[in-house]
């Protein structure tokens, strides 16, 4: 299918007509940015760096009912099968992300929730025009035009936005949205293209993997982790903003005669994540979550799933409240190796 | 696994019976369980080392070792000690009342290719449970195996596990069974000492024999000292992890010793795969 | 002012001391204006020790943040000093971590650090975007420098300053044991002007402004963990059994985590604002922190952390104390 250009003072009746079906996109919600769904008086922000959460909160949220039931009853209810959506202005690594987790969440057993989020959702990708100082996608497999995980690349030009369609589904959204795009010119597309080549050259920050994920277990009792655990506070800001973290707690939630079993985001930097009901901690302290944290994305994922679990969007380096920097961890073990 | 078509909901089961194995703020209560649904019981399949989550609503689930072997009937067995806020709920429960159970989890024993050698469980206080499943499979297939030898300590007589189900274990010569408790104790007609200390008197040969221990960090580092010293190699010897669990099936992320998943990779290990990890015995 | 080449010989010269474990201080982030806390174990990490308008870290939090493990048998507790630098703002948590015991007071030695203030990144980094350099900065007379990649620029303070050394009244610190400093004249005054504003609305209004705040949560932590004031062992949110607070991420659970840190930190505030400084997703915490200090100053004339020899607020009973609150 053809290459669309959405001109830019069409993009509230290209909103109107994605809004038919339930639609994400970066919205203020307090003071952060993050996906949310448009309603009539949304303001989407798609000038934005990224979204301060990434999009992995729609298709694995932050707090979801695995089932809820009636306390005293041993009937269970499943929450009923989501609604086709859009997900609009996802950036390429945090899409790259979502193939990532797929990995992790079919692995054997398929998990019915996330599934049916991936599934029913359509993902525009909204091309990285201008990375952030801590982006280094280039580095761990992505393009700040990856199209992996997208179903339509969308590239902001300077008055319009070009789309590109990638799969079935990002065609059936570009034929809905017909009536108020048109075909793209030659020089749109080469002007998109100009634009990808000069965002990847902005990129600065950049990790050597090579032999990361299958010695970076060796360094088991370096120095490097005690060094990067001494500032570390301990909270979840590099996890819960990661694009590629998956790991939850179950808890039931009662409220009254209510009650839910509902799993929610944890963080192996939070103590309790492995601590036994005995008091005994496998991991007793920063330095060894510290450690699990960089093998699990550099290592140990790559050994079962082939992939690097880090797309490289920075947020980590970004939000850490005490400038602990995965990029200088990498390279820092990249030099003991 | 659970043949629901979700398998985050566990099946309706109920409590066939249930019994105090020991006594004090750390008891540990034995329930028999039944899942209610005749097509979930059909489709159940455990094998001894598999484990299960065991829970209540409103309150919570944990993963429990399944303490009985297929080979004792339709049924399935827990024995779980009072620790938290999950099991001090589960000890309130009594025959007749219902029980979550989603399972069964992890791999198994590999009792099939066991067979022809000599089986030695090396067990302390609550570390039974998961040896007992292999005990009872061995017993019933005991003409498939060169002999089974059970090693069994706690601190107290009363911290012992299974007691009333030792007797049957010198029927045959090809049962042998040690029980030892750490301090003497009036009326005590076993051995007394600590079970590492044990396993050196019993002097098991390693000559085509498998060597399975379970029971506190702190044995268990011991036991696998001993057992080097008797000669025992890495592959003759194996040990079941726990860690904390949430989803049981490798996506919660949480249990993971090294790139291995104890609730899938384990909880069933060989020492010869553990000691390269050093997460393992943490 | 504070003389940066002495302060380093003076942390050479308590790094190299025998009961001293090791010296936490700051040094360069990074990138951009970013600084980051230094563990100095040995005199030669010294080098890299700074003292900027970036040291915003209150490394007060890490005496109390320590995770300590069982000594094993036959080895004796690492019972050395820990040796810290501190601002004026810091000195007060390590004073009030002592009023309250959380350490004893031969435990640490104190580096005072006399503070012009420090830089509000989100402020700088929205003066300055897409700076992914690592960029340096000093305090001028009334003014912040910046060393660009293109040049020094000297910034009128007011622009850049946490909010909180706009109205910072004790930019010296209150404790030190050691310091290579005059002291800086206090220069900020404080009339809550951000406080009031909030209370100039009705509750509806309050209500809905705090919504909206803490509907965007996502309960990290940061803002405790980063605490030097939260301390306890036992946190209530960490509690399973009973539950106070649960996992779920909801508007409820958020704001009775947000309201029950307030309450808990009620007269133990300290004012560093590090809570502010790392939330990710910018609630501004601070107002509510700074709403119970304005109670405490005003209804019981207390400040934490000024005084060693002062008792917490909770445990200083005086009979004419406002008895006004209770029903």
């Amino acid at each position: 299918m053809d290459i669309l250009k959405l001109s830019k003072d069409k993009f509230a009746d290209f909103l109107a007509t994605l809004s038919e079906q339930k639609l994400y996109a970066p919205q203020k919600v307090g003071e952060s940015l993050r996906f949310a769904p448009v309603t009539e008086n949304s303001k989407v922000e798609l000038d934005m760096a990224n979204t301060t959460v990434p999009p992995k909160s729609i298709f694995f949220p932050q707090t979801e009912t695995l089932y809820s039931y009636e306390m005293g009853n041993t009937e269970m209810q499943t929450p009923r099968e989501v609604d086709e959506g859009i997900v609009l202005g996802a950036r390429p690594c945090d899409a790259r992300a979502l193939v990532i987790v797929d990995n992790l969440f079919a692995w054997d057993v398929d998990d019915p929730y996330y599934q049916d989020q991936r599934a029913k959702n359509t993902v525009v990708g909204l091309a990285c025009n201008k990375p952030c100082v801590n982006c280094f996608c280039l580095s761990v497999g992505g393009d700040p035009a990856s199209t992996e995980g997208l179903d339509v690349l969308m590239t902001e030009l300077e008055d319009a936005y070009v789309l590109e369609p990638l799969t079935e589904k990002g065609q059936k959204l570009c034929q809905s949205v017909a009536a108020v795009t048109e075909q793209a010119a030659a020089e749109d597309q080469d002007g998109a293209k100009a634009l990808h080549q000069q965002a990847r050259e902005m990129i600065t920050r950049k990790i050597e993997t090579e032999g990361i994920p299958e010695k970076l277990p060796t360094l088991w009792d370096n120095s490097l982790w005690q060094e990067t655990a001494d500032s570390c506070l301990g909270c979840g800001v590099c996890t819960f903003l990661c694009p590629t973290c998956h790991c939850f707690d179950i808890q039931d939630e009662v409220e009254g005669i209510e009650g839910r079993r509902c799993r929610m985001w944890d963080s192996c930097m939070f103590k309790e994540y492995t601590l036994h009901t005995s008091g005994h901690n496998p991991r007793p302290t920063r330095r060894e979550r510290t450690r699990n944290r960089i093998n699990h994305k550099y290592s140990y994922f790559v050994q079962k799933f082939d992939v690097i679990a880090c797309v490289g969007c920075g947020r980590c380096i970004n939000s850490c409240p005490v400038n602990i920097d995965i990029v200088e961890i990498l390279r820092q073990a990249k030099e003991a190796l | 696994m659970c043949n629901n078509a979700n398998p985050y909901v566990p099946y309706v089961a109920t409590i066939e019976d249930a019994w105090f194995e020991t006594e004090g703020d750390r008891c540990v209560k034995t329930f028999k369980v039944t899942l209610d649904d005749a097509a979930a019981r059909e489709s159940w399949s455990h094998q001894p080392g598999q484990c299960a989550m065991v829970g209540i609503l409103g309150v919570g689930e944990s993963m429990f070792c399944i303490s009985c072997s297929p080979t004792e009937g339709d049924f399935l067995r827990f024995s779980i000690m009072r620790a938290g806020k999950n099991t001090q709920a589960l000890h309130e429960l009594e025959a007749g009342d219902k029980i979550m159970v989603r399972g069964p989890y992890g791999n198994t024993f590999p009792l099939d290719e066991w067979k022809g050698k000599q089986i030695i469980t090396i067990g302390g206080g609550i570390g039974q449970a998961p040896l007992r499943p292999i005990v009872e499979y061995v017993k019933a297939n005991l003409d498939q195996y060169a002999g089974l030898t059970m090693i069994y300590g706690a601190r107290t007589s009363g911290d012992l596990c299974f007691k009333g189900e030792f007797e049957d274990m010198s029927k045959s010569d090809d049962l042998n069974c040690h029980l030892t408790i750490d301090l003497e104790e009036e009326g005590w007609g076993y051995n007394v000492g600590f079970v590492p200390t044990m396993l050196m008197d019993v002097n098991p040969s390693p000559e085509n024999a498998i060597a399975i221990t379970c029971g506190p960090p702190i044995m268990i580092r011991f036991v696998l000292e001993n057992l080097k010293k008797l000669g025992f190699a890495d592959e003759q010897i194996y040990t079941t992890l726990e860690n904390r669990m949430k989803c049981g099936f490798g996506k919660c992320g949480r249990c993971n010793v090294g790139n291995l998943y104890v609730c899938k990779d384990g909880p069933v290990f060989s020492y010869a795969t553990l000691k390269d990890i050093p997460e393992a015995f943490a | 002012m504070v003389d940066v080449a002495k302060l380093k010989e003076i942390a050479r010269e308590t790094v190299s001391r025998d009961d001293v474990k090791y010296l936490i201080g700051w040094r360069q982030g990074t990138f951009g204006f970013r600084a980051a806390p230094h563990f100095v174990n040995k005199p030669e990490d010294v080098d890299q020790l700074i003292f900027s308008p970036l040291c915003s870290h209150n490394l007060a939090t890490y005496l109390t943040g320590v995770e300590k493990l069982p000594v094993p048998r036959g080895q004796e507790a690492d019972s050395r000093k820990v040796a810290l630098m501190v601002k004026g703002c810091d000195s007060r948590a390590v004073v009030l971590q002592l009023v309250e015991q959380g350490y004893g007071r031969d435990s640490v030695v104190v580096i005072g650090c006399p503070c012009q203030g420090v830089v509000d990144q989100k402020k700088v980094e929205a003066k300055y975007p897409d700076m992914g350099e690592n960029i340096t900065a000093e305090w001028g007379e009334k003014t912040i420098i910046f060393n660009l990649p293109s040049g020094k620029t000297e910034v009128p303070r007011e622009e850049v300053l946490a909010g909180k050394c706009l109205t910072c009244r004790y930019p010296n610190p209150l404790l030190a044991d050691a310091g290579a400093w005059e002291e800086v004249a206090v220069w900020g005054s404080d009339d809550y002007a951000d406080v009031q504003d909030l209370e100039a609305g009705n509750p509806q209004e309050r209500r809905a402004f705090w919504e909206d705040k803490f509907a965007s949560c996502i309960r990290c932590y940061a803002c405790r963990n980063v605490c030097p004031m939260c301390y306890c062992e036992d946190c209530i949110l960490d509690r399973l059994n009973p539950q106070w607070i649960t996992r779920a991420v909801n508007p409820t659970e958020n704001t009775a985590f947000h309201l029950s840190r307030a309450f808990h930190l009620a007269g133990r505030c300290i004012e560093c604002g590090e809570c502010e400084r790392v939330c990710p997703v910018d609630i501004p915490l601070m107002k509510l922190n700074r709403k119970l200090t304005k109670e405490v100053r005003e209804n019981y004339d207390y400040e934490p952390g000024l005084d060693p020899e002062a008792k917490p607020l909770q445990a200083s009973y005086r009979p004419n104390d406002k008895e006004d609150f209770i029903l």
